[in-house]
């Protein structure tokens, strides 16, 4: 999961897949502002066809944390 | 520590205050604040009215992260009625100030769209903002409201206006147009070229009114169908909108054969170093049946002529107003006021374009001193 998280991740701030890891947050990603934070939430719900509540993309400080949450919530609708 | 938006309350004020604080001292030079009394000033929540203001903080642990308002009115659609929209604005978020809160600002959006799926957003500066790009990637149907200007005193408008003063040349060039007069002629042999292409709107009185009594809902129910969409201007609205406290604006009546056709709400804009030292005069607002338009933009520049002012600008979105502020000597220019509309909102209103709908400065936020 996290290496398809990673892949959209690094086409929506500009940087090669080497440069993500699962800390970048925006703290240390450049390009990750309030736009780009939007456009990589609507790319995961698109990608993965899931809807994030507001509370649940808040937890997404980081690429790590949102494949994780990502992760959980495809789990939860398989039931 | 998560962050949770809700409701700003009077306990929240005092982390509102250092929200500002931190925002200031992080970008130095703009006005950067929001609201620091829970209650709005402007339109706050009366019982009976559907047009109010409710702000919301975001917290961590206590401490206010971002903040926005929603302004909650009535929107009519031909064919479709009154429908409860609400207008977001002002949104902050602490991410301007602190990199770790970028995701701020999108949570806020949200949460809006989560209260209100109906929601529109109006001026916001340019299309390369944050805020208008954010409700692009949304999904949001985002239009510019047409802009026009009225040069009045055409020497003083080709003295001061410092936006259009930027290089030498022009500087020379504007200047030796003011001190020949040729500015002068130009602007005014355009100007009545503009009206003699004009149609005839006939004679017409103006009244300066303090309230909008029942001919204003009259004026409502008989125009309002002519607009594909129309922020509802009915008598009450208007006396919530434009109350007779309110003494930076002028209410004016316009008359035919002895019955209302239309009003507008004039003012003078506040000083803006754009301008220099010009006088700015607004149309901020107007409402007439869209053959009557002409009248009511003739009365409105009349009146804020008389008050004094050198320039005169108007945001008009439907097709035959703007055809009457040009008719009126208008000017159109490049414009940075935007229309965005949810995608809900886009839906309901897919029929129509934005030269359908009735949008002037007065909608949105921009009232009471932004317009």
């Amino acid at each position: 999961m996290f290496e398809r998280v990673r892949v959209i991740a690094s086409d929506i701030f500009g940087l090669p897949q080497a440069a993500i890891t699962a800390g970048s947050a925006p703290e240390n990603v450049e390009t990750w502002d309030s736009v780009r934070h939007l456009s990589l939430i609507l790319a995961l719900e698109e990608t993965f066809q899931l809807q994030l509540s507001p509370e649940e993309t808040e937890r997404i400080q980081t690429v790590g944390r949102a494949a994780e949450l990502v992760e959980e919530k495809l789990r939860t609708a398989a039931g | 520590m998560p962050i949770v938006i809700q409701p700003y309350r009077e306990e929240h004020q005092p982390s509102v205050k250092s929200f500002n604080q931190r925002l200031m001292t992080a970008i130095q030079g703009q006005d950067l604040a929001f609201y620091e009394n829970w209650v709005p000033a402007w339109l706050p929540k009366v019982d009976g009215s559907p047009l109010y203001n409710q702000y919301f903080v975001a917290l961590e642990d206590g401490e206010v992260r971002g903040a926005y308002a929603l302004k909650y009115e009535r929107f009519f659609l031909a064919g479709q009625g009154e429908h409860t929209v609400a207008c977001y604005h002002h949104p902050l978020s602490e991410g301007i100030a602190d990199r770790k809160y970028s995701t701020v600002g999108s949570l806020l959006l949200r949460d809006a769209l989560r209260r209100e799926p109906m929601l529109y957003a109006l001026g916001m500066g340019s299309l390369d903002r944050p805020l208008p790009a954010m409700l692009k990637a949304m999904g949001w149907s985002l239009s510019l409201v047409p802009f026009y200007f009225l040069v009045v005193h055409p020497y003083r408008f080709l003295r001061q206006l410092a936006v259009l003063r930027q290089s030498r040349w022009r500087r020379w060039f504007m200047d030796v147009g003011a001190f020949t007069g040729t500015g002068w002629a130009a602007l005014t042999a355009w100007r009545s070229l503009k009206r003699l292409r004009g149609s005839n709107v006939g004679s017409f009185e103006v009244t300066e009114v303090d309230h909008f009594h029942d001919w204003a809902d009259d004026l409502w129910r008989e125009a309002r169908d002519d607009y594909r969409l129309a922020s509802v201007r009915d008598r009450d609205t208007l006396a919530r909108l434009y109350p007779p406290s309110e003494r930076q604006l002028t209410k004016l009546s316009v008359i035919q054969q002895g019955k209302p056709v239309g009003w507008a709400v004039v003012g003078e804009r506040r000083q803006d170093a754009k301008f220099g030292t010009l006088r700015v005069g607004s149309i901020v607002d107007c409402w007439a049946r869209p053959e009557k338009a002409e009248a009511v933009i003739l009365a409105a520049t009349r009146g804020l002529e008389q008050m004094g002012m050198d320039l005169i600008v108007s945001n008009q979105s439907h097709k035959q107003w703007g055809r009457a502020v040009g008719r009126c000597g208008f000017f159109q220019a490049e414009s940075n006021f935007i229309f965005a509309a949810s995608q809900k909102l886009s839906t309901l209103l897919s029929q129509g374009s934005l030269s359908d709908f009735h949008l002037t400065r007065g909608d949105g936020d921009g009232l009471p001193r932004n317009f």
